[in-house]
Formats: C-alpha cells, structure tokens, sequence
C-alpha cells in the first residue's frame, strides 16, 4: 500500500489536530485517507497487559460505537488497543491506528498477530517511515490519539500505564474522557478505578453511554438472553470447577451448557470465557 | 504343533544349534549339522551357547573355541566390539584364577554368526568354558544357555538384560536350562526357564562335571506395587482435574494439564500410577525386557507388575528420550511402555526433542537406526504433560497478576502446538485451589474407587477388542459409540459452532467412549459429550 506524506496545508489533513500546541508536518499515512472524513471519531485506549475482562470490554465497546458510526482510533499496541481495532473491524468499520514509530519500521518488527490487524487498519504516524520505536516517541502519539477524537475512553489502566498520559492529553485538549470501571483488586483497573473516584473521568456504564455523549443513536443492541453463565464470567474467566462451584451445578451439566452456548469459548489453558 | 521344537529345528538347519556333538579331544569326531552329518572334524572345537542383544531382540550366539597347536595365542573373531575383544584378559585371568590351566596353545574364538556386532560383557562365561572345553579340562559337553561376565578372580558378574536375553531365546525353542552369573539369576528365571546361578567359574565346571550340582534357582516374585506417587484423596478440590485423570488412566488418552506453579498438577501426575490398572502378563513381560535391556530392574523382584511410570526431566536429549547411542539403549518412551510418561514443564523441553515423541505416539514403537542395524522397541505409552500458562506461570491466577504481554504468551504458547499437541486428547485447567478449600478433609474419593472404576472400564474396552479407547480406529469409533438423541444434537451444533476438524470430531467421540465406560453406559450421554468437548484440546 502506498505511503502518503501530508503536509498540514493538504486537504484531508485531520480535523481535530489543529488542537495540538505543535501539530504533527507531514503527518505519514498508509491507507485510505477516506477514513478521516467520518466523525464522530472515538478513542479507546488502555494498557498493553490486559485481562479477559479488559480484553471482552474493549472488543465489546468497539463493536458497539463502530456499528453506531463511530472511526475507533487507538495506538495499535498489544492488549486493549489491539483488542479495540480488532472489534471495531468486527463491525466492518474502518479504523485508525496511530503508531509511536515509523510505518516502514513498524512493518519491520510488528509481531504476526499486529501485522494482520494493521494490514486493516489504517496507520497514521508522525515520524518518518524507517523511525524506528523509543522510548520517548510515544507521548506524541499519545497526544495525537487524543486529538484525533471527539471523546477518549481508557478501558483498562494499572497506575503506571501509558494510557493515563493519553488520559491527561485528552484533558489538556477538552477532549471528554471516560473511564471503564473495573473489578476492584484487579491491578490492571486501579489506574481507570483512580480516574472515575477523582472526578476526572465519567464512568462507562455501556456502549450507550459512549454513543449518546457522541451525539449518536444508541443502537439497539442485539438482545442476548440472560445467562447465568454469562453472568458469572462477566468479570473474567473461570475453570470449570469454579465456575460449577459459584452456579452450585454439577461440573457435567456446568460442561454441557458451555458447550452448547455459542457466546463462550474455551482458552487455550482450558478456563471458560465470555467471548 | 509344538511350535518351541519347531524353532529349534529351524535353528538346527540354519547351524546355529549343535545338534549333537560328539566329543573326544585329540581324536577325529563328526559334528551333524542339521540333520545330516556334515563334517569330519579333526580338531578340538567346543561349542558353547549364549545370547547377543540388539534392541530387544536378541540373537542366539555360538561360541566356537578352537585350540590348535602354534605359537600361544589367544584372539576373539566375529565382529567383537571393545568389550567383547576385552573378555580375552578377563577370561585369561579367570581361568587361571579359579585353578584351571589357560592352553600354552593358539587359541581362537569365534561367535557365529560372524557378520553380526556383538557387544558387551556377557559372553565371558561361555568363552570360558568353551576354552576349558576344548582344552579338555572339563569333560562335558556345554548344553546350557551361558550368561555372565567374569572378574579376573574368577567370580561371576551380572549381565545387562539377562531377562530380555533369556526370552529371547525362549522364543528361538531354546530349551536348555540357563548357566548365568549369580547377580543375574532372578531376571533369567523370571520367565520360568531353568536356570543354574554360578558364583564362580569352577562352580560352573563343577555343575556340568556332576561333581556339586547346583539346585536350579526359583522363579522370583514379582515386584511390589510402587508405593510412592500420592493417592488422590490428598488433594483438595480439582475436581474436574481429577475427572481428565481417571479418563486418562481408563482410556490410554493422552492429557494436558495447565495452570500456575503450585497449584497441584505434579501431584496429579504422580497420582496417575495409583489409579492405572495392574499391566497384564504379556505386557509385563515386554516392559519388564525393556527394563532388562536398560540395567534398570531390581535384581530381587525382576518381574514388573505395576505400570511404569517415567518422568524424564525437561532437560533431556532426544537420545534420552527416544533412545539411542551405540549399541541403542531403550529411552523413556520405551520405558513407559504399557504405563505412562510424565513430562513435567512441557514447554521447557526444547523443541526438537518434543518433534521425536511424534513416531512413538503415532506407531506406539521407536526404531533406532544405526549403520549396519536397527533396534525397534515397544513404546505405547500414555502422554501426561504439564505445563505454565505462560512464561511467568501467573496467567489467569487471580492471586497474582500475570506479567507476560500478549504476544509472549502467543509465543508460550506456539512452543506447545503443531504435531504433539494433534495428539494430546484431554486439556484441563488446574487452577490456584482457595485457601478455605484446602483446608477441607474428606469428600474427596480415594484412588482405590477411582481404580475399580478404572477397571471396570479396561474390561469394557477389552470386550470391545482393543486395551484402549484410545486405541479405537476410525471405524470401530463409528461402531461402539452410538449417541442419545439430545447428545447427538449437541455434537451437531459444536461442530457447526466450532467448526471442529474430522480428527477433533472423532477424538472426542473416543473421550466420550470413555467416560461412558466410565460410568458404564452403552450409549454416549448429553453429558458425556459435554465433557468431553469441554476437556477438548485446542
């Protein structure tokens, strides 16, 4: 796919940027520039060491907000900004990845599972093709994440992740930031749990709550049944015991009813998830 | 149709038996090769009978001693490796140790058939007495199968596999009783030959001469149970775990467990062997020559009666695995035979030493070819493995948060897949027990129950034609496992759901056999089903 460079005078550069105290010239991008005539756009960020629970939210809130008409841009990185891209093209919705490196470099080292979702994506980076990633790029493309939305959600957060300076840039630029809350004692949501006790960031109660502060019609959402199932593993997934042990079944008939129902999936390690 | 006097007739055709030897030292004598007399033989060749090993499958040696008059010499000829070409100084010391005269004469020795490798120690004895055979120092011709080293003093030492060596040439109609050094008389009477211990090389000659007959030795008893290895009463919780366990043991299903350090798979796999039914006869003696072959059975208690269970560390080699070296030596796959291999740290093992289990999972057998040969041994074994969720061990622990990014534990997890893990049958989780958990006594059942089930079910399975389930070919999967209604429904839908290959479809009917067995059902259950479907590998 061809490269382009665009120069902050070319038509199509990104609205939303201009926000930016030094906006990124040229801005580098590999894909359809089409993408950046659809608003609203919507950030959904968080930390690379996710959790089931973290991983299902992200894909789930993705989906939702793509399908509702929404452009998710997030950083392409492992974890929730990968799980974030991978719902959003579940939808069949295009997407935005905005790189901490070179798009030529990123090529270069991407593991094989980033390589796939980025052949989907379209990438954005303000460095030059062959940068190669350190340490200190990151922050600027943080902050163009940020921009880039009308709105920012950090999914899952430990205190020293990368996420919460997306969250501050977010502030910086008045971009409104929401925070999905998380199961207390789980380490990976004390920094998002930190966000929504002081005030900084509002609560995400579900895909509505992102879609309504969008300005979008709240889609209706495929109605799913109840499940006991679904409910017990709605924190993260469990072994089959525990789970038999909590819905006091019979590990045979706890078996029987996983099996049959198509929204869970077994893990590699043999624990029942929320798919 | 005495098929033992059958073999014997054939080894007489083929000259490898002395049919009848007539001896007289110094004067003319006629040797009948086959049935018909062959030969005039004018010189003072004494023949004696011992057995070579390559693998576990042995050939019957014929030590041929000539003296001649020349120049003292004494030379070994018939592919002799070091060990062998060696027994001249053991066996020159010994006999003149033990009051015998070594021939101030030119001595040869030649183990026919000569084009094969002979290796080891254990052809000293016959040497010996064929030289003091042929030199006329003991009167009477050897019959017996000779087995045994000597030191230099004239005292006898054991021999590797001298019960892999004494069946074999039970196999070949040998019906001579067995001549074997002391160390080794309980693996050679094992199997019930005859067999006469010697301490030292004039007890031997003493024997034969008649002087002081020695009392055959009695058969020893088999080995008792291993009593190491827990009982499964001893942990707590892990139900489910425990379920894959005893569908493992009764089924022959290979078994994955997965789950943080600490949380009790070692102690589940250890726990294997208290449930796995008794090996069968036949089986006994196969695993027992393996063992043989290998130096690794207890002299006192020859005869395996549980089934093995080997637990190689994760360090170790393909030869160590599979088996190898020069002579090959069994490796553990082959010492699992007819029982179970634990490997601890799956995904610690390197890489290629996992890609060799492929052959002995597939073929339940290891050949190990060598220039000029190849050993085959048995190897059908059930795969017990262990392994981390990931690099740290904490994925998925709610006590410990895991450290690994995603594409580390992609990575992790690569390590365990492609051919091996087509194999593995059965995947659970053992995940961390809480702690109120493991303070609870009682509830749990003993391995005792958990057997008898077992057994139950083996017998079931043996009735069907095959020791396992897992064993069941393709068609015979079609013939024993007919479904209920709703379970037929259910398989439908996952393997619509998800999307399960021809291969998955019917490995699960197979587990599903099993836990029908289990539970002594005819017909496949709802339950069964989800079971097994649940316990599925990825």
């Amino acid at each position: 796919m061809s490269l382009i460079e665009l120069r902050r005078a070319d038509a199509g550069y990104p609205s939303g940027l201009a926000d930016l105290p030094r906006p990124p010239d040229p801005l580098w991008i590999e894909g359809d520039l089409a993408v950046f005539d659809h608003v609203p756009r919507i950030a959904i960020v968080g930390t690379r060491r996710l959790t089931g629970y973290g991983e299902r939210v992200a894909r789930e809130l993705a989906t939702a907000v793509a399908t509702g008409g929404a452009v998710v841009v997030s950083g392409l990185a492992q974890g929730i900004d990968s799980a974030a891209h991978s719902g959003a093209l579940d939808a069949g919705a295009p997407t935005v990845a905005v790189l901490g490196e070179g798009i030529g470099s990123f090529h270069a080292t991407a593991g094989r599972r980033r390589a796939q979702l980025a052949q989907r994506c379209v990438l954005v980076s303000p460095y030059p093709p062959d940068a190669p990633a350190l340490p200190w790029m990151f922050a600027k493309r943080n902050a163009i994440i940020a921009a880039l939305a009308a709105l920012v959600v950090v999914v899952e957060a430990p205190p020293d992740s990368g996420a919460l300076i997306t969250a501050g840039d977010a502030r910086r630029l008045g971009r409104p930031l929401f925070a999905v809350p998380g199961p207390l004692g789980s380490a990976a949501s004390v920094g998002t749990n930190a966000l929504i006790a002081d005030g900084l960031a509002r609560a995400v109660t579900g895909a509505d709550t992102l879609l309504v502060a969008l300005g979008l019609a709240a889609a209706t959402a495929p109605s799913t049944p109840p499940s006991l199932l679904a409910d017990a593993l709605a924190a993260g997934p469990l072994a089959p015991d525990a789970l038999a042990e909590l819905l006091g079944l019979s590990a045979a008939s706890v078996a029987a009813s996983c099996v049959a129902d198509p929204r869970l999936v077994t893990l590699p390690d043999g624990r029942i998830s929320l798919r | 149709m005495d098929t033992s006097s059958q073999a014997r007739a054939r080894w007489i055709d083929a000259g490898v038996i002395p049919h009848r030897l007539q001896y007289r030292p110094e004067v003319p004598f006629t040797v009948s090769v086959g049935r018909a007399t062959v030969a005039r033989v004018s010189a003072a060749v004494a023949r004696t009978l011992t057995c070579a090993l390559w693998g576990l499958e042995a050939a019957l040696v014929t030590v041929e001693v000539d003296v001649a008059n020349g120049l003292p010499a004494f030379s070994i000829v018939g592919l002799p490796d070091t060990a062998v070409r060696e027994a001249r100084e053991r066996v020159r010391a010994a006999i003149r140790n033990s009051g015998f005269e070594f021939p101030l004469r030119r001595v040869t020795v030649n183990l026919a058939p000569a084009e094969r490798k002979k290796e080891g120690s254990g052809f000293d004895l016959a040497i010996a007495l064929g030289i003091l055979r042929a030199s006329g120092q003991l009167t009477k011709d050897v019959a017996e199968l000779c087995l045994g080293e000597l030191a230099l003093d004239g005292t006898t030492r054991p021999v590797r596999g001298a019960l892999a060596r004494v069946r074999a040439a039970g196999l070949a109609g040998i019906e001579a009783p067995v001549l074997v050094a002391a160390g080794s008389a309980g693996e050679a009477a094992a199997l019930g030959a005859t067999t006469i211990a010697v301490i030292t090389l004039r007890d031997a000659v003493e024997h034969l001469e008649g002087r002081a007959r020695l009392a055959p030795t009695t058969a020893p008893l088999p080995a008792i149970s291993d009593p190491l290895g827990g009982d499964l009463a001893d942990i707590a919780g892990q139900e489910t775990p425990k379920r894959a366990l005893e569908v493992a043991a009764a089924g022959g299903h290979n078994l994955l467990l997965v789950g943080p350090p600490g949380t009790g798979k070692t102690l589940l796999a250890r726990a294997l062997p208290s449930i796995l039914p008794p090996l069968d006869p036949d089986e006994a003696v196969v695993a027992s020559a393996v063992h043989s072959v290998a130096g690794l059975l207890d002299p006192g208690h020859p005869l395996l009666s549980a089934r093995p269970f080997r637990s190689p560390h994760h360090t170790a080699s393909r030869l160590a695995l599979v088996g190898g070296g020069t002579p090959p030596r069994p490796g553990e796959v082959s010492l699992a035979h007819g029982g179970a291999l634990f490997l601890d740290e799956l995904a610690e093992f390197s890489v290629a030493v996992l890609e060799t289990l492929r052959e002995p999972l597939e073929e339940g057998a290891v050949t190990i070819s060598r220039a000029g040969h190849a050993a085959t041994y048995p190897a059908r074994f059930t795969l017990v493995a262990a392994t981390n969720p990931c690099r740290c061990g904490h994925h998925g622990d709610p006590d410990t948060p895991c450290t690994c990014l995603p594409e580390q534990l992609d990575r992790y997890r690569a390590r365990l897949s492609g051919p091996l893990k087509d194999r593995i049958d059965l995947r659970v989780a053992v995940p961390r027990v809480p702690y109120a958990r493991l303070q609870e006594h009682g509830g749990t059942e003993r391995s005792c129950a958990v057997r008898s089930r077992v057994l139950a079910a083996r017998e079931l399975m043996r009735r069907r034609g095959r020791r396992t389930n897992a064993e069941l070919t393709v068609a015979e999967v079609r013939r024993h496992c007919s479904l209920r209604p709703d379970a037929e429904r259910l398989l439908a839908s996952a393997v619509q759901e998800r999307r399960l290959s021809a291969r998955a479809y019917h490995r699960t009917l197979r587990v599903a056999r099993t836990l029908a067995d289990l539970a002594d059902r005819e017909r496949l259950s709802l339950d069964d089903v989800a079971l097994a479907l649940l316990l599925r590998a990825p």
